[in-house]
């Protein structure tokens, strides 16, 4: 259970270009439920996501996570939840040029110590599940924009995290792959993970399967379904 | 212990891989480094093994050296003097010595010309014994070939050669004449009685500080010069070279931290960009400077080691030819020697940490910066 209370987020405090990119957000966000936060461009889709997944500190309110407040952790403990309990696909996908998806894949648990032959196993696993074991060790700049998404969801899963959070998945999709990609999220839902998604694209916040749609807009929520949409 | 062992590997590995998509730029900035490297390790190797030289050939030498002093230049001694200076408590032993210097117009070299105190060197009358660089000053070209030298012009004195020494013991015997002590005479125009200096050794060196003030007293005219200072000298000799040396290398070592530091602080927007991502996708700050640190560690060790192993072989083994002419003097005859290596661990350590920690810290303290911003502040 992922939690906000009052929270709002300035970027370039007390600067002639302050940004006020949430204001007061209250919101709970249920395990094991795919949610959706949708919403236009800059109205805090992206920030929420980044304050949910302790990337950025809200500037004032309180996130918490399992009844544990989460925002306020000093940096080395927010890093560990990162690494251990949210996984991330980027809008961008953010994947590292000139390595090999392998390799992409493996970085979330370089920090770990864990064997390596241990996390190539499971994220050979991964590729395979997400058909792409032939393009393992092929550099992800050669991807295609659906490859690529699939290469970031391996190794947003690589250290098995409870919570995955996507940004603008299919921003760069086209149907087929958007509808594969959905396909993906309510498997990993069936299997018992919290998906958060951002998204404008009615075709996921449509989608079936999807348990919240929260709406957003300058900031603040403006529209909230819970308990199942289509 | 093995988790942290896995996780230096993993992050070894990432290093080894990022640093493989950029191998061109990276292969060139180990060679700079290398070459830095290689300018300081020779010219410590080469001071490190000439200093070694002159202790071992110092160590054979007489502990105490006499001259006579003649208003404040050093005069002919009489043997009379070698009678009182050993005399004096303490020495066992004192014998006077001639040499002298002749200098060669036809070379435009300076050579060394000793009476033997060895029989076994001492060569037949109007014979001589020379260093292997006079025949190649002279440019003899057959063996066996005579010996001229002139005093003045109109003069001619011939000398066969009765032995050309070899260059194992080239450092010391280059430039070496050696004659008997009547063709000497004859040749200098030295009168019987009288030598170059007095050469002397004492019984316990622990009381060579007491022997010489006592004798020097009792000798005002006569300058008492001791093993210890001419090691001295050639130290100051040596060290001043090397600190040459080591000053352009330093200057050196400067620029290319200056250029790691410029490098490391205008990190690219794709740099930047992979921090962001790799603090987002769980990497501590830890773990990016650990990274940045493997990068720093495995360019400066290469090019650490890539510079020694040619120093080392540079100066042993190519008779460090590049700047020999610097390190051990200018003159018309070089001696052609080969060094003896001398490399100790704390020199070696010396070295790694002058050249590896510049590096290091340049390229780490940037990234620190960068590293310890939001993940989501990195990523905008």
């Amino acid at each position: 259970m992922i939690t906000l209370s009052a929270v709002t987020k300035l970027y370039n405090e007390g600067r002639p270009n302050e940004v006020q990119a949430l204001r007061g957000i209250d919101l709970t966000l249920a395990p094991g439920a795919l949610s959706v936060l949708k919403g236009p461009s800059g109205s805090g889709k992206s920030t929420l996501l980044s304050i949910v997944a302790c990337m950025a500190r809200p500037t004032s309110g309180r996130v918490t996570l399992n009844g544990e407040t989460v925002s306020g952790l000093p940096e080395r403990f927010q890093t560990e939840l990162r690494r251990t309990t949210f996984g991330f696909i980027f809008q961008r996908f953010n994947l590292i040029r000139g390595l090999s998806v392998l390799e992409n894949v493996i970085l979330p648990a370089a920090p770990t110590g864990e064997p390596r032959a241990r996390v190539i196993e499971r994220a050979m696993e991964r590729l395979a599940a997400l058909d792409l074991t032939p393009r393992a060790l092929t550099p992800v700049e050669h991807l295609s924009g659906g490859e690529a998404q699939r290469a970031a969801i391996a190794r947003a899963l690589i250290n098995d995290p409870p919570i995955l959070i996507a940004d603008e998945p299919t921003a760069n999709l086209d149907t087929a792959l958007t509808e594969r990609f959905l396909d993906i999220l309510r498997a990993e839902r069936a299997a018992g993970r919290t998906l958060i998604v951002t998204s404008h694209d009615p075709r996921i916040w449509g989608a079936e399967g999807v348990d919240a749609v929260i709406e957003l807009r300058d900031g603040r929520i403006t529209h909230e379904i819970t308990g199942g949409v289509a | 212990m093995s988790t942290w062992l896995n996780r230096q590997r993993a992050l070894a590995d990432f290093t080894l891989a990022a640093m493989g998509r950029r191998r061109i730029k990276n292969a060139a900035l180990v060679m700079v480094y290398a070459l830095v490297v290689f300018l300081l390790a020779s010219a410590m190797f080469f001071a490190a093994s000439l200093r070694h030289e002159m202790h071992q050939v110092l160590a054979e030498a007489p502990e105490l050296t006499v001259q006579r002093l003649i208003m404040g230049r050093q005069d002919l001694i009489d043997a009379a003097a070698a009678e009182r200076i050993g005399a004096i408590r303490g020495v066992s032993q004192a014998r006077p010595r001639l040499w002298g210097y002749y200098y060669d117009r036809i070379s435009g070299a300076n050579y060394t010309v000793m009476v033997p105190d060895d029989p076994d060197l001492m060569p037949p009358p109007g014979e001589v014994m020379i260093g292997e660089g006079i025949p190649r000053a002279r440019g003899f070209t057959w063996d066996g070939a005579p010996l001229f030298l002139s005093r003045h012009l109109g003069d001619l004195q011939r000398f066969n050669v009765a032995r050309t020494f070899g260059t194992d013991s080239a450092l010391m015997s280059a430039d070496l004449i050696l004659m008997t002590e009547a063709d000497f005479r004859a040749f200098f125009g030295i009168p019987e009685g009288l030598f170059t200096d007095v050469v002397a050794r004492v019984r316990n060196p622990n009381e060579l500080g007491k022997i010489v003030e006592k004798a020097a007293i009792a000798n005002p005219d006569l300058r008492f010069v001791t093993r210890d200072d001419i090691e001295r000298t050639y130290q100051k000799l040596f060290d001043w070279r090397e600190g040459l040396m080591a000053a352009l290398a330093g200057a050196a070592v400067l620029a290319f931290v200056i250029f790691a530091a410029e490098k490391a602080s205008g990190l690219s927007a794709e740099e930047s960009r992979e921090i962001g991502i790799l603090k987002a996708i769980g990497w501590d700050t830890r773990d990016v400077i650990a990274m940045k640190l493997w990068e720093g560690g495995l360019v400066s060790f290469g090019a650490f080691l890539i510079g020694t192993i040619a120093a080392y072989a540079h100066v042993f083994v190519f008779k460090g030819a590049l700047f020999a002419p610097v390190l051990r003097g200018w003159a018309v005859i070089y001696p052609d020697f080969t060094l003896t290596p001398q490399i100790d661990g704390l020199q070696i350590l010396t070295l790694g940490l002058l050249t590896t920690l510049p590096y290091v810290a340049a390229t780490v303290v940037p990234i620190w910066r960068r590293a310890s911003a939001d993940p989501d502040a990195v990523m905008r």
